[in-house]
């Protein structure tokens, strides 16, 4: 294919000079997207998120400085507190408090906000991707500190079980069964078998990185379907080419989606919804655009009560991962990094995804339009709608 | 002209925490399968079976909703228009059990007044991990006046049964209501057909 290897020329070019051409870069990356091969997407992915700088030199410092943070982030939010209640649970074989105590003391209350949180993070992180077998497979690079068995650590996923099992304890006390019954070793479901001591699965990865994130935000936590955010971009990392990207695919996921959510977090956030940046308004915007663009397809979703809370909702708050393969995502995405207004492409992708199903939303009733618009990636094809999007964008 | 495949409309509406299953009941109910493996609900999502009841044929539009607390907004909206809400638990978690009163008094808020309820205590095959003893939901249903079953997606237990009656509850009071004649004007109809 020439074609092809003309365009992974022109990559190769762009990412060879000292100061990358970053409008030269995102043309070219959002006309035709990022080949995978030679680090190329994960390169041009940290560049649009603003992750390195476009001085070629600086980079290694910048991802030196940034990686080693990170390790001092897994130090202060994991290691430290891990070992505090390893001792903890030693010392008094059962952890002295639970929640049902009437007077808990507040850094009790803080680690049970968190074992909420991390059971939410817990359960989303195991159904990530799952017809794709990637996330089950184990990591080459897992947390050596964290999940060496004889490690005093306390690590996420002893977590977990420890609070399941807490859980269990406490039910049978209201059951009035004894303690000791409980004690036996909890049997995972066979749905998600966990990888044994010294092995991470990826999703394993992906759990810490949004604790962390989720403790290092306090004032947003974790939100249902950030999973869905980070998981390309981890994704992308972690099956880089090149074994030094790979290696730090944690750290520098954990980077980059931070970066992306300072842009997107606001339609993660319930009272923003009416906000000028919330999911409501991005959400009026599709309808405006469709509106000007396609007044009868406007007009038929008007009839029906088809409202944008039904499926662009989703679409927009997880940047459309939810409803493509994950190819097809990491091509979307392709564009909406490069794209300089970013998620204004993003509203009009949606809208050239309702306008390529036209016929079939003027056609059926309710419920079919429904079911369409939730499921539209049987129904398009994407090149031809990210087409029809740049059409729609450039006029 | 096409013929009307339906005599009922009934608007359902899953609500309960995220994890406990309603998705998978859902899927059980209009697929007939279990899947393990459901991406997480975000926002809201949708499915249509249409049963025969009484000698009516019902069509059933069921949404299905994500749990978190974050997409209270965007769910509570379908309160209002539901004729049916399912609420569901999961016997093996006991938090998920304790803000059932929570989910009742969302629905005191948001639905309308004459909304049929169904509490249900789903992953009933899963006996050995048990937290909630089966005499608690029946005690809190009880108390509030609405019907129980325990479930299981997996083991399909109860599932059909739990949609048929509360579909039957509300077939009960709505004698000779017929649905809009303009109704179902497409011609193609295929998941309609699929889901029969
Ligand atoms: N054992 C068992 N597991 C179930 C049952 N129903 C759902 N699950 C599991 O519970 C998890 C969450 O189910 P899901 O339907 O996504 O929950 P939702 O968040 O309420 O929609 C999944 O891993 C399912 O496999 C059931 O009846 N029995
Ligand atoms: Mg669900």
């Amino acid at each position: 294919m020439a074609g092809y290897q003309q365009r992974l020329k022109c990559f190769e070019d762009l990412l060879e000079a000292d100061v990358i051409d970053l409008k030269a870069l995102r043309n070219l990356c959002f006309i035709s997207g990022c080949p995978h091969e030679k680090s190329i997407r994960s390169i041009c992915w940290k560049i649009f998120l603003n992750y390195i700088p476009l001085e070629k030199r600086k980079w290694n410092d910048v991802l030196q400085k940034q990686r080693n943070l990170y390790k001092q982030y897994i130090e202060e939010i994991i290691i430290l507190p891990g070992k505090k209640m390893k001792s903890k649970e030693s010392a008094n074989g059962e952890l002295e408090d639970h929640p049902l105590n009437p007077n808990p003391d507040s850094e009790w209350r803080e680690t049970f906000r968190d074992n909420e949180m991390l059971l939410q993070i817990d359960k989303d992180c195991r159904r990530l991707c799952p017809d794709l077998s990637f996330f089950q497979q184990a990591t080459e690079y897992p947390c050596e500190v964290l999940i060496n068995s004889s490690s005093s650590v306390e690590n996420l996923r002893k977590r977990v079980e420890q609070c399941v099992l807490q859980s269990e304890t406490v039910a049978k006390n209201r059951l009035g069964i004894t303690l000791n019954v409980v004690s036996k070793k909890r049997t995972h479901s066979d749905e998600y078998s966990v990888l044994p001591d010294g092995k991470e699965a990826h999703w394993e990865v992906v759990e810490r990185i949004l604790f962390l994130y989720a403790k290092l935000n306090p004032g947003l936590n974790y939100v249902q379907g950030m999973n869905e955010i980070l998981g390309p971009i981890y994704y992308t990392f972690a099956t880089d080419p090149d074994q030094n990207y790979r290696e730090h695919a944690e750290a520098d996921s954990f980077f980059c989606f931070t970066c992306l959510m300072s842009e997107i977090r606001d339609f993660f956030i319930k009272t923003l919804d009416d906000s000028q940046f919330g999911i409501g308004s991005k959400m009026n915007q599709l309808m405006e655009m469709l509106k000007e663009l396609d007044r009868p397809l406007w007009q038929r979703l008007q009839d029906q009560e088809l409202r944008p809370q039904f499926y662009a909702f989703r679409w927009i708050t997880l940047l459309l991962s939810q409803e493509f393969q994950l190819p097809d995502v990491l091509r979307i995405w392709d564009s909406l990094f490069a794209d300089s207004h970013r998620f204004e492409f993003l509203i009009y992708i949606c809208c050239a995804i309702l306008i390529s199903v036209r016929q079939d939303i003027l056609k059926n009733d309710f419920p079919s339009n429904m079911k369409l618009v939730q499921r539209v990636e049987s129904e398009i094809d994407l090149r031809q709608v990210l087409a029809k999007a740049r059409e729609l964008s450039s006029t | 002209m096409a013929k009307k495949t339906y005599d009922l409309l009934f608007k359902l509406l899953l609500i309960g925490d995220s994890g406990v299953g309603k998705t998978c009941l859902l899927f059980r109910f209009s697929d007939d399968a279990f899947n393990t493996t459901f991406i997480s609900t975000i926002g809201i999502d949708f499915k249509i079976k249409t049963v025969e009841l009484g000698g009516k044929k019902i069509k059933l539009q069921i949404w299905d909703t994500a749990g978190q607390e974050r997409f209270h907004t965007i769910t509570t909206s379908y309160y209002r228009g539901s004729m049916g809400i399912m609420l569901v638990y999961d016997i093996t978690n006991i938090k998920t059990f304790d803000n059932i009163s929570k989910w009742l008094r969302n629905i005191d808020e948001h639905a309308n007044e004459d909304v049929e309820k169904m509490i249900l205590g789903n992953k009933c095959d899963m006996d050995d991990k048990r937290q909630v003893p089966t005499a608690r939901g029946e005690a809190i249903a009880r108390e509030h006046n609405i019907p129980f079953l325990e479930t299981s997606a997996k083991a399909n237990i109860n599932v059909e049964k739990a949609f048929m009656n509360l579909a039957q509850a509300i077939l009960n009071k709505t004698p000779g209501r017929v649905s809009e004649p303009n109704i179902n004007i497409g011609t193609q109809d295929t998941s309609a057909r699929r889901c029969c």
